[in-house]
Formats: C-alpha cells, structure tokens, sequence
C-alpha cells in the first residue's frame, strides 16, 4: 500500500492507493505538532501503518518555522568586512512612499554573525587563505559563547571556489561533530552574495527542525509498525527521501504548492492534456502555475517572508484573492476585494463564526453560485441571510442591488486570478490560449470558466477529487534531484566541449547522489542553462530538453537562446551579438510506479432540487443543479452547478460540461 | 461615457501591471549596473493626452516630472503631429528634465492609426560625456556636465540602429556599448508597454480605455484631496540647510511655506537662497516632484496611484534664480542634494500642520560614489548611489541603510562589482553601528563601504552633504552622524571633501561613510527590551 498525506494549514489530506483501490480522507490539521493531524489521518482512512510500504509526506513545517520565527539558532560565517550582510539587504525599498518602512527581519541576528579573515578573487583564486588554527580558534570562542543548533558559512566568490567554506566547515565538524554544517557552495552555486547568504541561513535555519520533525514521525510511525520507505516533497514538484530531506531542509519550503501543481499536471496527463495553466484557489490565495508540455517551469528565486531564497522551485505566482479575501469601497470610491482576508477565523459571515466583513464566499452565497443547503456536499452548515445582510451598505453606496454587487466582487476577484495568469504565461511570452486551465482547491472550479474566458481560454478540465489533490500529488511525484553551477562560458566553437562537459558533470553528480540513497535515476535529465547577451546581469532560462548534446553546435544554441530572448523581451539581437552561458542547472528524476487513476464521487442519492437561480452579470439565471457522477459523457449546456463534494463546478451560460473517460469534468466554451 | 465598477477595475489594474512589467523587463534587459542591478531607472504609461496614468514603483523623483518632461516635447511636436514609429527624447534640465545622465525617452502607441497613448521609460545613464568619466564634479556649467538632448522628435527606423540619432549619440559618450545597450532596452520596455496597451484597447474599445484612464486621474486625485482636507487650515513654514555653496562657503538654506486651503495646497520656496555656482541646483522639475512625493507621503496611504491627477491637488512656486529653479546654463548634476532639503523643508512645514504623521529628518543625502579606470582601449566607470539611515518614525526605529526617499537605488553586489570593475576590490561593507540618532525609537545608521585600489589611473569622483550638518532628531531625539569620506596611503589619512574629484593608485584604500537618521523622542523612554537587543547586536547610538 502507497499513501501520500498532505498537512495544510487547516486540513490534513490523504491518500492511500493498494493495488486497484483508493481511499481518501481529511481531517482537521494540528499544528501545535502536525504529525499527530497525519497519524489521526491514517486513522481516519483505517490504515494499518504495518501495511504501508511508501509513505509520501508534503508538510509546511519548515514553512512555518521561517514565518513564526521558530528555526533553529544558527552561527554564520562571513568574509571578514561582510558581517552586516544580511541587515544591509539590498538597498532598497518594497515600498517607495511609506516614510516608517522597515526591511524584512533576518533569521540569523547579528549578534550570531562571525567574521573570518579569508578571501577569494571572482575567479576563484585566493586572495587569502584561511589561518586553521586562528580559525579553530574563532570557532571554539563562537560555540562557547552561544547556544548554536546549526552552522552556515558564506565566504564571497564561494561560487567559482568553495575551498575556504570547506577548510571551515571542516574545522567547525571536527570541534564540533554533531552540529549540522551548511555551506553556501552547497546550497547554491551562483552569484550575488547577498541572496546566496540569506538562502544559507534559512537552509541552516530550518534545517534542525525539519530533522526533528522527520525524526519524531518516522519513530511514531515505526512504534505503529511502519517499516515502508518515507520520502518528502520538496518546493521542486519532485520528493527526497526524509532521511536526505533531514539534510537539506531548505527544498522543501514551498512543498505544499508545488504537490498540488504535481498533482494537477499528472491526474489530466491520462486524458492527453500537456499544457496547462493550474488554478488552486482556497480561503486566503490562489496559486497559478504554468505548464509546458507536461513539465512545471522552475524559478530559480523566490521569497519567504521578503527573504530571498535561491532554489529551484517551481514557478507558481500567489495573489491574495481567495474565499475569505474583503470586499471594501475606499476613500476614492473604488470597489474592492482583497487583500485583506477574513480567513478562517472568523470567516466568512455566513459561517456565523463572528465575520461581519461581506467575503468573496459571502458573495457566491448571495448570487446564488454556492447554495447554502448544498455547502461542502451539505456537511457545512452556512447563513445566506447573514450573507446578504453584510452586502446591503456596499450595495446601498454602489447604488446596485445585492445580487449585482456580490457579483461584481466576485468578478474582481477574479481580475486578480488573471493577472497571475498573465504574469505566468503572456509575461513571459506564452499565449494562455494555447493551454488549458486546471482548477482545484475549495473555490478554483467555482471561478475556472469565467477566468478562462477572460483569457480566450476554451477548455477547463477538473480533474476528480480536486480537494485532495495535493495529497494525489505526492504519490505520482517522481524523485528529483538538482544540481546548479555558476560558470561563465561564451557560447563559441570552441567552449562546446565545457559547455558539454559542465553538463556531464552535474548529470554524474545527480545521479550519484540519488544512487547514493539507493534510488535509480532514469536517464531523462532537464538541462536548463542560463544565459545572457554579454553586457547583461539577467539570464534568461534555456532548456536543452530532447536535445542531443553531442550534436549540439555554438550557432544552435545562440539561436535557441534569441528565441527564449525574444519570447520575454519581444526583442533579439542580431546573429553573432555575443551570448554566454552563466550557470547550469541539470535535474534528474526517477518516477514512481504507476498509480490507479483518481475515480469521482459515486452517486450517493441525486440531489433534491433539479435546478435553482442564480444572478450574473445583471441576468437572473435559472442553473441545472448535478451532482458530479451525474455529468455524462456527452455535453450538457449551462448554466450548471456541478456539486463535486469538497467543491462545486460552476459552468456559466455559453459552457458545456461533460465527463471523459478519465473522470474529469471538461468545460467548453461554445463557438 | 461610464464605464462599469469592474471594467474600471480590470483597466486601471492592467495599467498599473504594465507599467510595471515595462519596468521589470527595462532592467532585466539592460546592460550597466547602474540600471540592471542598482535599478536607477523608472517607467510610466501617459493617455494620449500625454498625461502619466500608472508608472512602475521605482524612481519617484524621476517619475514626478514624467509628465513635464513630455509636455516640453509637445511643444514643439504637437500630439496630432505624432507618428507611428516616432520616438522622443529629452534630458534637457531646462526643458523639464532632471539632470543630464536621466534620459526620457518616449514613444507614441497606435491602433489602427489612432493615438492611443504614450510609453515612457527613464533610465540613468552611466556617460554622457562632459568634462570627466560618469561625473564632472568641477563643471562650472550644464555643458561640462555632458550632451543635452533637447526636447525632441526622432524616427527609430531612419534615426535609430545605425542611424544619425545613434551615431551621435555613439559619439558623445564614453562607454558607447553600455550607453546603446541601456537606450535599446528602454525602446524594447517602451514596446511591451505598447503591446499591452493595444491589447486592452482591443479588448475593451479604446473609448472605454479613454474613459478609464481619465477616471484613473479623476481617483487619484480626489484621495489626495481628502487626505488634504483632512489637515487643518493654515499657513506653515519649514526650512533646511545644505553644508555649503558646493565649494566650501557658507551654508546653504532652501525655505518653504505651505498654505492648507480646503483641499489644496500651496507651496513656495520664496527665501531660498540664490542659485549656486557648482553642480548643487535644483531644476525646477526636481524641486516640484521632491515637494509633491513628499506632501504624498506624509498625508497619503501608499496605496494611492501616483498619476498626473495626483498633482492637481498641489502648486509648487519658487523664485526664478534661486537654488531650485535655477536659470541655464547653471550645472545641476548633483539636484538630488538640494532636493533632499526641499524634502526636509517641507516636511519640517507639515509638522505644523500633521504632527503625528512627519518623521525625524533622516540622513536624506544621495552620495555618489564613482570610480573610473582609463584603460588602453577606452574607459571602465563604476557608480553607485548610496542613501544611509531613515529619520524615526513616531512607533518605528529609522530604517538602517537604505536609499534615501527620493530615490530607490539598490547596492551593485561585491561579487558583480568585483567581476565587472578589476581595479578595486571590496575590503569592507558594513553598518556603522553608532550612527543613528539615540531617541525612543532610534534613527536609522549608515554604513561604509572601503575599497582597496588595485591598479593605478583610478580616479574618484563624488558629491554628498551632511558633512557639516547632521540629520537633527525631534520632540527631544538625538541628531545622527555625519558623513565622511577618506583615503589611506602609505599609513596617512587624507580627508575628502563631500564633493570632489581625486586621483587613485594601487594600494590605496578610500572609505566612504554615509550618515544616520535623527531619533525621536527622549532616549531615556526607550524600551528596555529594544535597548537590550541594540547592546547584544552591538547598535550604540550616535554619541551626537
């Protein structure tokens, strides 16, 4: 038996797959110790834990250890001169007009921050060595005096030469053999000291709670009799196994997300969709994400609480729009919704847990789009009045009736989905028509049809069992492993062969490590370099996907570069302007076995009502009510709500629905 | 013609997300530091009456003058004389331009023969010739500061790629690839701003756009009022003071009253001292947009849009002659400096009016650090701007090192300055940990940065202030420190002057140290737990 458990902020989600039967289960999360949530989840599913042979684990523990301010106590290591680095940031503002600004907070305080006198030239040649024994010396009076649970040592220009981190961290291993190391070469080979700094320290920040927690679920599960494999999903969209995830924590900040994505792309893959734009919109934010010919893009940035973070995540853009997200009028007359949210306490007011704010739920109760007998497949009890009465001062002052401004919140809402959909695909040169929108979460199938039209998009799929997605994710993700490397090399007749050998190399290394935790890699790597024209700071991500890189000649790959160029910039240079190669990321993976696929809901009873009426755009609409197993395989028009249990499916008037053969519920937009 | 609640929504925000987008592909595609990683740049969507509607969060002062600095343009290219493919391009500080290296450049957007408005994008540029490398601190007039491109009209097909308007430009500018480089990804910016504002027309039929963009100007505008409205009546003066005249004289002093009328303000800067001889003069467009961002940023939440509507709510007058609205052909490259005073003149008026809402004066000094290197094939110029330590706030300690208001520079990383510039390493980059006025909440530091010069034929060239005068504290807070700059060789210090050119050669080391912010409030009400973190953190406060 193969389980996946997904720990969110409010629910716990799992999975479990045993030959041709599925089972899932949610249950309330724990916070306090999230691995209790996981075991009352297993519990929940009737699981006998002896019987699990793959466990797949996506938790936002180190998460929440960077936002609560709860990692470890870390020592970092510097090049003397450099020991405000952190605090000095970048040097500018997130907000250019707020006179009271203050920048975001580090994890390592400078108290915690100790010099050392060493340094290297930006070729990798040193300027001055490290003295072991003054070192040694350093680091004795350093854990002497504080309370340390982990290490980190950036030294500038480590990225074209990690000796000196090494000399380091091989002193601080010896006087100290069970404080965990973590070097800035290892945790990324690139440029720009600062954010290469702030990775280290969040990676070494996080890094002994997240071995705590693997530590304290791995022994529950073994007093419970588990003796299966344990791997966690990391921000990438692939897994680790937990014991090496223990290791390197920092690759799995993101995990939540990035599962939902995994899960989104492989539940529709069996129906033959490849490119995608995935939607999981829940009570406080909705993630998008772009996907191109079944694989989920990769930035190589990205923040946690205005920290930078520089490791492969999958690229997924979050915009503050989601169930509990605040419609207000400001002081210029502008109608609003969001940023600010009710989230899940209070709540939106139909909930008549004290919310007296009118909420994007609030709103969809109003237009009539969510009923209130019908809420989470009828398991939640909700108030339609106490939803209006919050709507009639913003209809008042609009001068509109409750149904049309609930409506209008809601297409607002929706404003802030397509701009991240933007920001994923026309941003960046891709056309949103050319994919098709994938929505999960509580309120994605709610909005998917009306966000895709916006986009001259015509097809959604839903795949089945969208609230536990996530959890689907974990268990069809594969094993993936990156390597990254800074090296300038222009693109030119003669440094093909570096170019190649770079590549060999990390190719090599990937699948050591992987072979190293007993786990065979397949032979399909990614290969992206990044490159720029000589003269710029900014790469520009190219993938060698499929290509044969011993046949790869200079001129093909300054051509595959303009074209990536051209696609973000809508500009290239002539042929033959210089272009170099800066850094190298190479990916391997190894999949898991093949899982049964996703079934909806079976029939339970149809529903009372066939049908109910709803207000959009203005028009008072009269909507087919389905529950999802009543979805057949030829289309049916709308206006529709489809009731999918944890979600409802709302296909607007000029959409039909119908079922594939894979269970999933595909809207189309009418010619 | 109306248009809806949720249209005006999806318009205005679409607006807003191109103009940044314009700015974030502008500096990703851009070649100097100054722009890709020090981000010394801006970019602004104008309607087709020439008048900005959403601009990128980046520059304010650069963005403050966007719609002046067009409307020069049009005086001698009159919109209904615009084309398809025209370009227009103005640095001219006496033709609404802030200072020479800040090229404007503009470009008109059409759908289906229709104007349908304008996309601007500003960039610092590294040289612009003039009588030494990035920064002529001697210039004893604007045409020793570089070449003026006055308001003007240009064909990108028949002047631009090859063509006259480029050749010229090639030609007058010390470090071409970089100069053309930077241009070509403020037309490629231009292009995808144009893009997205076809494509909303399109969408939306351009008369809805139109409507839009008027209601853009209309709301900004009425929130700026409000908020004015909301601060009493009356008249108010403040003042502040500059070091010196540029040249080692008498301090300088920059004076302005402030008048609350219902909901609009007036302000003059009668009083101000006389324009200077030296580059420390303020273009009028400088001294109008430092008045407004800042009037905006005390009254204002920062979630209004800054738009030509933003404006109308505010006059700002000065006396022709004086040090911010100088006559030509006065040098003004160093504008920031006196327009940082008007900042704090301004503020220091506002704090008669809306106590609870000014900070302490911070170190509010833009200081230029270049350094050039002459080497045998032409020149390597390094220029970074540094900022130093906010005021206090009423509840906040001031931010540590960080850009000043006016501007929002980000550092060039050591790891890029060292790869790009050979001729000087980073010996030392750090807070001075003692330099933020003590109070009850703490003025922000400044920090400094030391270089070690590693080849000879290295000049330095800077200009800064708050040598003499320190960022003073308020309601009994403590002043920050001062600022200083030096040079170590051969075991001597050799103090510099805040604006100066000198002469660098291997070895030498040269430290520049930008100031800290004022407190506020008497340090002994300071909260022991915060003084407790500044004691284990190392933070003193400026003895003062």
């Amino acid at each position: 038996m193969r389980v996946g458990i997904e720990v969110g902020g409010t629910f716990t989600d799992l999975v479990a797959v045993d030959g041709e039967s599925v089972r899932t289960a949610k249950v309330p999360s724990t916070p306090a110790s999230p691995n209790r949530g996981a075991m009352h989840a297993i519990d929940a599913a009737g699981l006998d834990p002896g019987r699990i042979e793959e466990l797949v684990h996506g938790s936002t523990v180190a998460t929440n250890a960077v936002l609560e301010r709860k990692g470890a106590a870390v020592c970092l290591f510097v090049t003397r001169g450099t020991r405000d680095l952190l605090l000095l940031q970048r040097h500018d503002k997130e907000a250019i007009y707020d006179l009271r600004y203050r920048k975001p907070e580090p994890v390592v305080p400078r108290r915690d921050v100790i010099e050392v006198d060493e340094r290297m030239a930006p070729d990798g040649r040193a300027v001055r060595v490290p003295d072991r024994a003054a070192v040694a010396e350093l680091v004795r009076r350093a854990l002497a005096d504080g309370n340390y649970e982990a290490a980190a040592i950036c030294f500038l220009h480590a990225y074209a030469n990690p000796d000196h981190e090494r000399t380091v961290s091989g002193i601080v291993r010896e006087l100290a053999p069970s404080l965990p190391v973590t070097c800035s070469s290892d945790v990324t080979r690139e440029f720009r000291e600062y954010e290469r700094a702030s990775t280290t320290a969040l990676a070494a920040y996080v890094q002994p709670i997240m071995a705590g927690y693997v530590g304290r679920f791995s022994a529950a599960l073994a007093e419970r009799g588990f003796a299966g494999r344990f791997s966690i999903m990391q921000s990438n969209g692939g897994r680790m196994p937990a014991e090496a995830m223990a290791r390197n924590a920092i690759s799995a900040l993101f995990s939540g997300p990035a599962a939902g994505v995994v899960g989104a792309v492989r539940s529709v893959a069996g129906a033959g969709y490849r490119n995608l734009i995935t939607l999981d919109m829940g009570g406080t934010s909705t993630d998008v994400a772009l996907i191109a010919d079944g694989r989920s893009e990769l930035a190589s940035m990205t923040r946690i609480d205005g920290l930078p973070v520089k490791t492969p995540v999958i690229d997924i853009v979050t915009v503050g729009a989601g169930g509990g997200s605040i419609a207000w009028a400001d002081d210029g007359g502008l109608l609003r919704a969001g940023p600010g949210s009710a989230g899940a306490m209070p709540g939106p007011a139909c909930y008549r847990r004290g919310g007296d704010r009118p909420t994007v739920t609030d709103a969809h109760l109003v237009r009539g789009t969510l009923r209130a007998d019908a809420f989470l497949g009828g398991r939640m009890e909700v108030d339609r009045d106490a939803a209006r009465r919050v709507y009639e001062p913003l209809a008042g002052r609009f001068g509109m009736s409750v149904e049309d401004i609930a409506d209008s919140v809601i297409r607002l809402a929706e404003v802030s989905i397509v701009r991240a959909i933007q920001r994923v695909s026309t941003e960046r040169g891709r056309d949103p028509r050319d994919y098709v929108l994938v929505p999960f979460g509580g309120a994605g199938p709610l909005h998917a049809a009306r966000v895709a039209e916006d986009l001259a998009i015509g097809t959604v799929v839903v795949p089945p069992d969208a609230g536990v997605l996530s959890a689907s994710g974990l268990l069809l993700s594969d094993h993936v492993h990156y390597r990254t490397r800074t090296r300038r090399l222009a693109v030119a007749p003669g440094s093909m062969a570096d170019i190649r050998a770079t590549v060999e190399t990390l190719q090599a290394e990937a699948r050591d490590y992987l072979a190293g935790l007993g786990i065979e890699a397949g032979a399909d790597f990614d290969r992206v370099l990044e490159m720029r024209y000589l003269g710029q700071a900014f790469e520009v991500p190219v993938s060698l996907a499929g290509l044969d890189l011993d046949a790869l000649r200079a001129e093909e790959l300054a051509r595959l570069f303009g074209e990536a160029h051209r696609r973000i910039f809508e500009f290239a240079k002539p042929h033959g302007d210089p272009v170099e190669v800066v850094s190298f990321r190479v990916g391997v993976r190894a999949p898991p076995p093949p899982m049964p696929a996703m079934r909806g809901p079976r029939a339970n009873g149809a529903a009372g009502r066939r049908s109910a009426v709803l207000t959009e755009r203005g028009e008072a609409l009269e909507a087919g009510l389905l529950v999802r197993a009543e979805l057949g395989p030829d289309p049916t028009r709308g206006p529709l709500l489809i009731d999918d249990g944890s979600a409802t499916v709302y296909v607007p008037p000029g959409w039909t629905a119908a079922r594939d053969g894979n269970d999933n519920a595909v809207l189309r937009k009418e010619a | 013609m109306e248009v809806s609640p949720v249209d005006q929504a999806v318009i205005t925000q679409a607006l807003i997300a191109a103009a940044d987008e314009m700015g974030i592909k502008l500096i990703r595609s851009a070649h100097s530091p100054v722009v890709r990683e020090a981000q010394d740049c801006s970019a602004a969507i104008l309607d087709r009456k020439g008048r900005v509607v959403s601009q990128a969060d980046l520059i304010p002062i650069q963005l403050g003058s966007v719609t002046h600095t067009f409307r020069a343009c049009l005086e001698h290219h009159p919109l209904e004389t615009l084309q398809d493919g025209d370009f227009l391009i103005n640095n001219d500080p006496y033709a609404g331009g802030q200072h020479l290296p800040d090229i404007f450049l503009f470009s008109p957007i059409f759908l289906d023969g229709v104007l349908i408005g304008v996309t601007a994008t500003v960039v610092h540029h590294i040289d612009l010739g003039g009588g030494a490398p990035g920064l002529n601190p001697d210039a004893g007039d604007v045409h020793e500061e570089g070449i003026t491109f006055p308001p003007g009209r240009w064909s990108v097909a028949r002047d631009w790629n090859g063509g006259p308007f480029e050749r010229l430009v090639r030609a007058n500018v010390r470090m071409p690839e970089a100069t053309i480089g930077d241009i070509n990804a403020q037309f490629a910016a231009n292009a995808v701003g144009g893009e997205r504002l076809r494509g909303l027309c399109r969408k939306f039929g351009a008369d809805t756009v139109f409507a839009a963009m008027d209601e853009m100007l209309d709301y900004s505008e009425r929130r700026i009022r409000a908020a004015i409205a909301a601060a009493p009546d009356g008249a108010y003066s403040g003042e502040a003071w500059l070091d010196d005249d540029g040249a080692g004289g008498e301090p300088v002093p920059i004076r302005a009253s402030l008048t609350v009328r219902g909901d609009s303000i007036a302000v003059d800067f009668a009083g101000t001292a006389p324009q200077v001889a030296t580059n420390m003069n303020s273009p009028f467009a400088s001294t109008a947009s430092s008045a407004i961002a800042c009037i905006k940023a005390v009254l204002t939440d920062p979630d209004i849009p800054f738009n030509a509507g933003a404006e109308r709510a505010i006059t700002v007058t000065a006396p022709y002659g004086c040090l911010v609205d100088p006559r030509p052909p006065a040098p003004v490259r160093a504008r920031l400096l006196p327009s940082y005073r008007v900042v704090n003149a301004v503020m220091n008026a506002l704090a008669g009016a809306v106590p609870d809402r000014v900070i302490a004066p911070g170190f509010d000094t833009t200081t230029v650090s270049c350094l050039s290197h002459k080497h045998d094939s032409g020149y390597n110029i390094y220029l970074e701007i540094f900022g130093g330590g906010y005021g206090a706030g009423p509840e906040n300690d001031g931010c540590d090192a960080v850009d000043s208001m006016l501007s929002n520079c980000s550092n060039i990383p050591i790891e890029a300055m060292e790869s790009d510039y050979p001729f000087f390493r980073v010996e030392d980059y750090s807070l001075r940990s003692a330099s933020g006025g003590a109070g009850r909440q703490r003025g922000g530091m400044g920090f400094q940065r030391i270089y070690r010069i590693l080849d000879d034929g290295v000049t330095f060239a800077t200009y800064g202030d708050r040598f003499r005068f320190a960022a003073q504290g308020v309601f009994g807070g403590g002043p920050g420190a001062k600022a200083e700059t030096f040079v170590e060789r051969g075991g001597q210090k050799i103090p510099l002057k805040s604006k100066q050119q000198f002469p660098l050669s291997r070895g030498d080391r040269l430290t520049v140290r930008t100031g800290g912010g004022g407190g506020y409030g008497p340090a002994t009400e300071r909260d022991a737990g915060l003084a407790e973190r500044d004691r284990l953190d190392g933070f003193g406060s400026n003895p003062g």
